[in-house]
């Protein structure tokens, strides 16, 4: 364990020295980043203008779902990105069979391999977001409940995560899986709003298959009074828990049935 | 000419022989529908108009304003592409203008995508979801020539953010800050006339209205008569001056791909 957090270190400072070398491209991408989630922002804005409330839910709640999204969002964004590439960035090139020769668990060095700066800008965002939204909510804040909201955004990272890298998995079988990766994550759009607001059969399919409604909408209604989800809320930890392993085996799975691209 | 018609036929093939990207982004497409479509259900569940949108008006403004976004960027990651990996320089030595063959590429790549994908999906949302037709027969025809108008305006403007590859090497963020500041000004995620006073004034001055508010507004009817006309009229000089500005752009890069030898 203790080697592997070495490691990690040794390869973060690669990946900064990166990243210093480039400085102007760091700050396009943390801008950019910023400048897309502030759109979103920016249209519930636009129509809170007309609104009061949307199916009872008030502007700094759904500011506040928002938050957690993104910031949830940024751990993977940040630490977990390079799971986009794995397959045409290693797979089909044979790349991976160079991580498969060292002597360290392959996942931890794929996803070592790259630490994204664009993330920090998805961070930034969704801390300011949810500090603005969060005075606007019916509770105090104790050191409890904001111990609480850390580990709901953390939990919230890692659901990304392992469905990210569960559906990554899949390029082990068809070389690049990407379509499919792309696709699953266009449902955490959903995520986005409170799930009340969606068809039941929606609102299932993000509870118990793709658990993105606990990437930001269950985690947020435990702060919310009287939204009826706190008992479900809590469940967003074990929610993480069970799908990291459940996508952790499922790579394991992938791994073993690997057989490398090229002649 | 000819050779820049079989460019556009050989993207239609290309995009033929890779159908997993055609269903993921299909089945995308549907999905944000599904989203807007519940969004905005609960946003008119407590009232039945927004300045002067009812139900009706708004889903088909958003729907319409979403497909037409889609055709709004074009190849600009191409040209970054081909940039940043310095074949560019092999290009230019080839018997071709670069931009007129992408752009060529990009028209087989658009055509394809209205079969295939827009006009299935529009006619999917057009039965299920509400969707109207345009009042008058004239307010279509002036949709159909403003939304051309709009799209060639963003093909022009992806292709200049794209230039940028000469000076950047992060295209990705290039690529969101691009779509971030679209979907924003543009009118492709709600009608302009929803924005406050001062933005809609802002936005007047730029270029992004053009690609897609004015026509969907033309399409649901917000911008009608005189003022359609004037609309379309910024139109074609945003289309004209964006032409221009890519040429000056372009011959400027070139200089620079001189003088670093290739």
């Amino acid at each position: 364990m203790i080697r592997y957090m070495k490691l990690y270190y040794l390869f973060c400072k690669q990946n900064l020295k990166v990243m210093m070398e480039y400085r102007m491209d760091f700050l396009l991408g943390v801008l950019s980043v910023m400048l897309q989630q502030f759109a979103g922002i920016f249209f519930v804005k636009i129509v809170f203008d007309h609104i009061h409330e949307l199916n009872g839910w008030t502007f700094y709640e759904i500011l506040f779902i928002y938050g957690i999204a993104a910031t949830g969002r940024s751990i993977h964004h940040i630490f977990f990105d390079n799971l986009w590439t794995l397959g045409w960035q290693y797979i089909r090139p044979g790349k991976f069979d160079r991580l498969l020769i060292r002597p360290i668990n392959p996942l931890f060095h794929f996803i070592a391999d790259r630490l994204q700066q664009d993330g920090f800008g998805q961070l930034f965002i969704g801390i300011i977001v949810i500090s603005t939204a969060m005075p606007h909510l019916d509770i105090s804040w104790g050191v409890l409940e904001f111990a609480i909201l850390v580990v709901m955004i953390i939990a919230s990272g890692f659901i990304f995560v392992a469905i990210n890298l569960f559906f990554a998995t899949l390029s082990f079988w068809m070389v690049d899986s990407l379509p499919i990766v792309w696709t699953i994550f266009n449902l955490s759009d959903f995520a986005r709003y409170p799930l009340t607001i969606y068809h039941k059969g929606i609102r299932y399919l993000l509870t118990w298959i793709i658990p993105y409604g606990f990437t930001a909408f269950y985690p947020a209604a435990y702060f919310i009074e009287g939204s009826g989800f706190e008992k479900l809320a809590l469940l967003t930890p074990i929610i993480a828990v069970i799908s990291c392993i459940a996508a952790y085996w499922f790579w394991n799975r992938g791994l073993r049935a690997f057989t490398s691209t090229g002649s | 000419m000819r050779k820049y018609i079989e460019f556009a036929r050989v993207q239609m093939q290309v995009h033929a022989a890779y159908s997993a990207w055609f269903w993921a982004n299909t089945f995308s497409v549907l999905l944000r529908m599904l989203v807007i479509y519940f969004f905005w259900k609960a946003v008119y569940s407590s009232r039945t108009e927004i300045e002067g949108l009812h139900f009706d008006g708004m889903i088909t403004y958003i729907i319409i304003a979403m497909f037409l976004q889609m055709f709004v960027s074009g190849v600009g990651r191409e040209l970054a592409h081909t940039i940043k990996d310095g074949n560019v320089a092999i290009e230019l030595m080839r018997p071709y203008h670069l931009i007129t063959r992408l752009i060529a590429m990009d028209i087989g790549d658009k055509v394809v995508y209205f079969i295939r994908g827009a006009l299935p999906l529009g006619l999917l949302a057009f039965v299920f979801m509400d969707i109207t037709l345009p009042e008058t027969w004239q307010g279509g025809v002036l949709f159909l020539f403003s939304a051309i108008l709009g799209i060639w305006i963003g093909t022009f403007f992806d292709l200049l953010i794209a230039i940028l590859a000469f000076w950047t090497i992060n295209l990705w963020g290039l690529e969101v800050m691009k779509e971030a500041v679209i979907s924003f000004f543009s009118g492709a995620l709600v009608p302009l006339i929803l924005f406050p006073e001062w933005f809609q004034t802002a936005s007047l001055f730029l270029p992004f209205q053009a690609m897609v508010y004015v026509p969907v507004a033309i399409y649901t009817g917000i911008l009608t008569g005189t003022e359609a006309w004037l609309a379309v009229g910024s139109q074609v000089v945003w289309a004209v001056l964006l032409f221009i500005l890519l040429r000056v752009l372009w011959s400027f890069a070139m200089k620079k791909v001189t003088i670093f030898g290739g």
